[in-house]
C-alpha cells in the first residue's frame, strides 16, 4: 500500500546533488535539481550499481561505474548502456521537509 | 552490486569526500571549447609551417611537428569524449567524440565500450578488451605498439567487422545490443571517409596527403609513446589502480597535448572527472598515492631500455620508474602472462 513518508529536510540535499534514502529495506535516490525534488530508486538498472556518487547534470542523474544516464523526472534511460528505464516516485515538499509516496 | 569488483578508487583503497569529488567532477563546456579554440590555432600555425615548407626538406619535419599536434590531441579528445566528460552539453559531446575518433581512426562506439569495459577491468587478463600489447613487454612488442602498424592494423579490422555487420565476442561482451547498429554505420560512413582522402591524390588534390595523412602518419608514435606508459611494466590481475597504472610528471606542452592524462592514475580512480579537473584531483588524492613517474621522455626513454633488455636476457630493473615485481628479473626466458586484446 503506497503511503507518504517524510524522507529528509530539503536542506539535506544540495542544489544538484542527490542523497541515498533507505525506507523498510528499500534504497531510494532523492534528488534536488533546477526543475525541483524527485525521487527513484538507486540502484542503475544496467549493473545493480548505487547511484549515490553519480553525477546530477540539470535534469540527468549519470551513473558513476560506467555513465548510463536517466531522465531524473521520468526515469527514462537516455543513453547506453542503460537500456531499462528507473523507477520514480511522487515527491512532495511541504514545510521545508521531502515527502516520498513509496509504494 | 555487480557481480565484479570494478576496479577504481574503492576497490583501490582510495577515499575521497563526496563533496569534493561532485565539486571537482563538475561538467562545464568551457574548458572543453577552449581547448578545441587552442588546439586549431595551434593546427592553423603548425599547417602553415607545413605550406611554407612544401617541396624543401623541411616539410618533413614540419609534417612532423604537425602531426604531433594533430594526432596526440584527436587521441586525448576522443578519449575524454568516450567518457563524455569533456562538455556538459551532451550533443557537443558526442560530435566531438564523431570527429575525433575519425581522426584518431576507431569507431567512436567500439571507442566507448571497449574503453569503458577497460575502465571495469583494468589490465585484467581476459576481461581488460584494450591491452595494447604482450606482457611482460619485449623489443618486438615495443616497436609493434610505438610505430602504430599493430593498432592500425586491429582498428581497421575492427571497422571491416563493423561495417560488415559481424560482431566478434569481445563486440558482443562489452557493447549493449542496440548499439550494434548505430556502429555498423559509423564504420560504414568512417571508411567511405577514408576511401575518398586515399583516392584524392588520384584526382590531384594533394593537400590532404600533405596535410592529412602523412602528418597523422608521423604523429602516431608520439601518441603511442604517450598510451604506452599507461600501464608498461605494472602489475596485473591487480584491484588496485596504484598497481596496474601510471602517473608522470609533465610540463605544458605535454599536459595540453594528452589533456592532462598524465595524471592517469587519477583518472582511473575517478574517471567521472573531466580531463580540466585532473591536476585539482591529483592534489586531493596525493597523500594516497604512489608519487609519479619521471617527465615523458624519462619515462619512455626507461621502458625501451628495460623492453631492450629483457629481449637480450639481461637484468629487467628499472632505476626511476615504478615496475609489478614480476617485471624485475635477473634475465632469462620471459614467462607471458598477457596476450594482447587490440
Amino acid at each position: 500500500m503506497s503511503q507518504w513518508i517524510d524522507a529528509c529536510a530539503t536542506d539535506d540535499i544540495d542544489e544538484e546533488d542527490l542523497i541515498a534514502w533507505e525506507h523498510e529495506g528499500k534504497s531510494y535516490a532523492i534528488y534536488n535539481t533546477e526543475k525541483g525534488f524527485f525521487a527513484s530508486d538507486l540502484m542503475c538498472t544496467h549493473e545493480e550499481q548505487s547511484l549515490e556518487d553519480g553525477l546530477v547534470i540539470d535534469c540527468v542523474i549519470e551513473c558513476p561505474l560506467h555513465g548510463g544516464r536517466f531522465d531524473i523526472c521520468t526515469g527514462k534511460a537516455l543513453s547506453a548502456p542503460v537500456h531499462q528505464d528507473l523507477k520514480t516516485y511522487p515527491v512532495r515538499v511541504e514545510s521545508g521537509r521531502v515527502f516520498v509516496e513509496t509504494g | 552490486m555487480p557481480g565484479y569488483v570494478p576496479t577504481n578508487a574503492a576497490s583501490s583503497g582510495v577515499k575521497l569526500d563526496k563533496k569534493t569529488l561532485k565539486s571537482i567532477a563538475a561538467r562545464s563546456d568551457r574548458p572543453g571549447l577552449i581547448y578545441i579554440a587552442q588546439w586549431l590555432t595551434f593546427l592553423a600555425a603548425t599547417g602553415t609551417l607545413v605550406w611554407a615548407t612544401l617541396g624543401t626538406l623541411w616539410m618533413w619535419p614540419a609534417m612532423l611537428l604537425h602531426g604531433i599536434f594533430l594526432t596526440v590531441p584527436a587521441y586525448s579528445f576522443s578519449h575524454e569524449t568516450a567518457h563524455g566528460t569533456a562538455f556538459r552539453s551532451r550533443w557537443l559531446n558526442e560530435a566531438v567524440l564523431w570527429v575525433t575518433s575519425l581522426l584518431y581512426m576507431e569507431e567512436p562506439l567500439h571507442r566507448r565500450y571497449t574503453h569503458t569495459n577497460h575502465h571495469t577491468h583494468t589490465w585484467w587478463v581476459g576481461k581488460d578488451s584494450q591491452m595494447p600489447f604482450d606482457t611482460p613487454m619485449g623489443f618486438g612488442g615495443w616497436l609493434a605498439e610505438i610505430t602504430g602498424t599493430a593498432l592500425l592494423r586491429f582498428h581497421m579490422q575492427v571497422f571491416l567487422h563493423l561495417a560488415a555487420g559481424r560482431y566478434t565476442s569481445t563486440m558482443k561482451m562489452v557493447t549493449p545490443e542496440r548499439e550494434f547498429s548505430k556502429m555498423t554505420r559509423n564504420a560504414r560512413i568512417m571508411l567511405l571517409i577514408y576511401a575518398l582522402i586515399a583516392a584524392a591524390p588520384f584526382f590531384g588534390i594533394w593537400w590532404v596527403v600533405w596535410f592529412l595523412v602523412i602528418p597523422r602518419i608521423l604523429g602516431a608514435p608520439v601518441m603511442l609513446l604517450f598510451t604506452l606508459i599507461q600501464h608498461v611494466e605494472l602489475q596485473e590481475n591487480s584491484p588496485s589502480i596504484l598497481e596496474s597504472t601510471r602517473s608522470f610528471r609533465s610540463n605544458w606542452l605535454a599536459e595540453f597535448l594528452y589533456m592532462k592524462m598524465n595524471n592517469h592514475v587519477e583518472h582511473h580512480l575517478y574517471p567521472q572527472v573531466p580531463f580540466h579537473a585532473l591536476p585539482k584531483l591529483a592534489e586531493a588524492v596525493q597523500d594516497q598515492l604512489p608519487a609519479p613517474d619521471p617527465g615523458f621522455f624519462k619515462t619512455n626513454l626507461e621502458v625501451m631500455s628495460v623492453v631492450l633488455r629483457r629481449s637480450l636476457g639481461r637484468p629487467t630493473k628499472a632505476a626511476t620508474i615504478r615496475q609489478a615485481p614480476h617485471m624485475i628479473t635477473e634475465g632469462g626466458p620471459v614467462e607471458r602472462i598477457a596476450q594482447r586484446t587490440m
